[in-house]
């Protein structure tokens, strides 16, 4: 075997030794691979001799294809390894313990002064332009130089108005639009439905600017016609949901004044009247179309299937009003999109049971036109099945078709209602104890990109808040604790409301050696201000009696919670004692062995004028005996007397029989028993 | 710089020499030395231009030295170690490529970063308990500052919102700050 190996080798050697040679000459530079590199390169004669024959033999070579990665390939294999961190705050935040918000309210403040903050700068960018022309960046970034507010050309033409339409000043664009009327100028019919377009979107008056400082306007004011009481909040955005159609605006008078308005001014009105709670006059508008022969397009006929369920009163006939419309869609040949089966849903939720019996043939005809349903039309679906308050029928199927469908997958928002889904779903996994569902729900947040869809931070809170609640419920406490250390604080500060469920959860659960813990958290969430959390936690700590180190933990906490009690430095009461957490919080003491504390807390019920009861006196007599201290337990029956309790006599047998007593003490104690006697 | 051509003819200009050497001048190496010292002769005569010293005064030894005094002054880390120190007890205030070989832009660097300096001091007056360390990763231009918890934290974020907004539209490029807050200004030692 060596024997034919050497003659192969030397047989190979001597057949490429020009090959041999020319290696050995590179390796004599680099000492210390030459051995290295002779072995390999003879091994690897070696072997592409033996590889020869198999190479000479026509062999296809598949090259495969040229993989192209996007720009974003290794940041996304990057991000992939990392998860959340569960003890980071959110991503706006500094990571700084000063500066990380630890209550919900917390959290509104830092990222709104954040984001004021960003609008203060823009101010400045935008009223001096003139510093922020210089352009490093190549290649240019748009969204990093100041923006044009004012209008350009002043000139009255079309361009001007065209200029005015993209920059969205509403006013200014009616201002000029009439204005090129009166010079006599005709306008393109182009250019007034784009103006028609503008009106009707924003309702005949002009967006919030959130740069500029608020201003009164007289006009924005009677337009809102809602209670006072709304005004208080926020009355930015507001503005524009409550604002209402008016009877005689701009976009009713530009489109009177076109002689021939065409398919696309007749459905920018309609919209504009559906949007702002026109439905009737949208309708009426509806029929001048028909009766002018034009044909309707896609956005009007979803327009008016929404304004549908407002004309009418009765389900039969917000049903055959919607099937009307359908039908004239069908004749007009007009295809129907994502937002018109949306919109038929969402119709069928104010249907009843019409709603019920016709969703899913609805569905059905519109899977056949290839309309893919989006998580709207989910959330529509649901919520005509599971109205919220009524009674659950056994309709737990729903929900669990739905989940099968939509798990796993990612879903692109495509309807504003998309965001309605998580919690829509949430509650009626809540109001259906159904856990594995809601378990299911929660992972569909993970995947892909759905975590946009879960809303703004309102509807997060509202999202974790049930999901809490229903964990609280249904799950033992072991499990709870795990998603309570995964999700707070996170991602959710929950509220005074969730947090008693959670001890309702740890009572059930036999756990209530946590509840030290969970104080800490109550007090770093700031719900230590809740009486009815703080009297709950106390009750829960006096009720029964635990070993020896959890007694003395429940010590510290209820001495804690003393201090929430007592008056503030400023004056300021935050809670007031009630008779049943003042005793509550003694028995606690008093069952860790804290006889000092617990005689300083005796003393809180005359200060603030509440009765202890009598079980919690015997209590108190029980460990003033085990200390033995005498005086203590006749001032004991004083406090008793002075409190004028039924059970004052008995205290002071108990007393008179177990004690040893000074005579003066004695004395004392026949008086008040005749004076206890006496008052019976 | 002195013996340019200007200043040569210069003279001839000023009309105070003779044209004679306006000719010779280009003949011989004696000639040119003569000429030279002829020229700063005239130089530094008071008729003449005075001299301009074309740099700051660069005073080396004083630079961010803070120099040891009565023992009552705190000083932080940063203050203490001179800079021949850094690179090795203390690090770089300012990251960035500029300085690499076949890198260019260091001077517009330097500038950024001056401005940026003062813009922080002015923002959070009073709040900075150290130098500004300023890193650039790729387009990133990262401020790290570490604060006295004089303010707020809700004032704290509304200067961070401001800071990134302006400085972002201002060097066209995306400004992050990374803050991290102390009690009080951490003292090293006291000089």
């Amino acid at each position: 075997m060596a024997s034919s190996c050497s003659q192969a080798l030397r047989h190979h050697v001597c057949k490429s030794s020009r090959l041999l040679r020319v290696h050995l000459q590179k390796s004599w530079t680099n000492r210390s691979f030459e051995g290295a590199v002779c072995v390999s390169s003879s091994f690897a004669l070696n072997s592409a001799a033996d590889q020869q024959p198999a190479v000479s033999s026509p062999e296809e070579i598949v090259i495969p294809k040229k993989k192209t990665w996007s720009k974003e390939a290794v940041l996304q294999a990057l991000a992939s390894t990392v998860k959340r961190d569960p003890t980071a705050s959110d991503y706006r935040f500094q990571d700084d313990p000063y500066l990380t918000p630890k209550t919900s309210s917390e959290f509104k403040l830092f990222s709104l002064s954040q984001e004021s903050g960003r609008n203060a700068a823009k101010y400045f960018i935008n009223t001096y332009p003139k510093y922020f022309q210089k352009d490093y960046a190549q290649p240019h970034i748009p969204c990093l130089m100041p923006d044009t507010l004012e209008a350009q050309i002043e000139e009255v033409s079309e361009a001007a108005l065209i200029e005015r339409i993209g920059m969205r000043k509403v006013k200014a664009a009616v201002d000029l639009y009439d204005q090129l009327l009166q010079a006599g100028t005709s306008v393109s019919l182009d250019v007034t439905n784009q103006l028609l377009d503008l009106i009707c979107f924003y309702g005949d008056h002009d967006p919030a600017q959130e740069n500029v400082p608020e201003q009164r306007n007289e006009e924005t004011e009677d337009v809102q016609d809602e209670p006072q009481a709304k005004k208080g909040r926020a009355a930015k955005a507001s503005d524009l949901l409550k604002a209402t159609w008016k009877e005689k605006n701009n976009a009713e008078r530009i489109f009177a004044l076109l002689s021939e308005p065409n398919k696309h001014s007749y459905s920018a009105l309609i919209r504009g009247m559906v949007k702002y709670g026109a439905y009737s006059k949208a309708f009426s508008t509806y029929t001048d179309l028909l009766n002018s022969r034009l044909k309707a397009d896609m956005h009007m006929f979803n327009a008016l299937i929404t304004a549908a369920p407002e004309v009418k009163e009765k389900y039969n006939e917000k049903w055959e009003l919607i099937v009307d419309l359908l039908k004239q869609m069908a004749e007009q040949k007009v295809r129907p999109n994502l937002l018109t089966l949306n919109a038929v849903l969402k119709a069928l939720r104010r249907c009843g049971t019409v709603g019920k019996s016709q969703a899913f043939p609805v569905i059905s005809e519109m899977k056949a036109l290839s309309i893919d349903l989006s998580l709207a039309s989910y959330t529509h679906l649901l919520a005509i099945f599971y109205k919220p308050g009524a009674p659950i029928q056994g309709q737990t199927d729903i929900l669990q078709e739905v989940m099968n469908e939509v798990s796993g997958k990612s879903f692109t928002p495509q309807d504003p209602d998309d965001a309605q889904f998580f919690i829509t779903a949430m509650r009626i996994c809540l109001d259906t104890k159904d856990m594995e569902q809601a378990y299911r729900v929660h992972e569909l947040l993970g995947v892909g990109e759905n975590w946009r869809l879960l809303g703004n931070d309102f509807q997060q809170n509202i999202y974790y808040a049930r999901f809490f609640s229903l964990l609280c419920m249904m799950e033992n406490i072991d499990v709870m604790l795990k998603w309570y250390r995964d999700l707070v604080p996170s991602v959710y500060y929950p509220s005074s409301n969730v947090m008693r469920d959670l001890l309702q959860a740890l009572d059930t659960d036999n756990r209530l050696d946590l509840i030290p813990q969970i104080w800490k958290d109550i007090k770093q969430l700031g719900h230590a201000n809740r009486q009815n959390l703080v009297e709950e936690l106390l009750t829960l700590m006096a009720r029964e009696k635990h070993n020896q180190e959890v007694q003395e933990s429940f010590a510290e906490c209820a001495l804690d919670i003393k201090k929430i009690y007592d008056t503030g430095d400023r004056g300021k009461v935050l809670l007031n004692w009630t008779a049943g957490s003042l005793s509550d919080l003694i028995s606690v003491l008093l069952a860790a062995h804290r006889r000092q504390d617990a005689w300083d807390m005796l003393k809180l019920f005359k200060t603030h004028n509440r009765v202890p009861s009598e079980e919690l006196l015997n209590k108190f007599l029980m460990c003033v005996k085990e200390g033995g201290e005498v005086n203590q337990a006749v001032e004991l029956v004083q406090i008793s007397a002075g409190f004028c309790l039924p059970g004052t006599p008995k205290l002071i047998q108990r007393v008179q029989q177990e004690f040893e007593l000074t005579e003066q003490q004695r004395k004392m104690l026949s008086d008040l028993e005749i004076q206890s006697f006496n008052s019976e | 710089m002195v013996f340019s051509a200007d200043a040569i003819t210069a003279p001839c200009a000023a009309g105070g020499s003779n044209a004679l050497f306006c000719k010779n001048m280009a003949t011989s190496l004696v000639r040119k030395t003569k000429l030279l010292s002829m020229v700063s002769s005239q130089l530094n005569s008071a008729a003449c231009f005075r001299n301009i010293h074309c740099t700051a005064a660069c005073l080396k030894n004083r630079a961010a030295r803070i120099r040891v005094a009565k023992g009552d002054k705190p000083v932080t880390y940063e203050q203490a170690y001179h800079p021949h120190h850094i690179g090795h007890r203390k690090g770089w205030l300012s990251q960035h490529t500029s300085n690499l070989q076949g890198e260019d832009g260091a001077a517009e660097r330097v500038v950024e970063d001056v401005f940026i300096r003062r813009f922080m001091y002015g923002t959070f007056h009073g709040c900075l308990a150290d130098e500004v360390v300023i890193k650039r990763r790729g387009n990133l231009l990262l401020i790290c500052a570490v604060m006295i918890q004089k303010l707020l934290p809700s004032k704290f974020y509304f200067l961070i919102g401001y800071t990134e907004e302006l400085l972002s539209h201002f060097y066209k490029c995306p400004v992050k700050i990374e803050m991290q807050t102390v009690e009080e200004k951490v003292v090293y030692k006291y000089l």
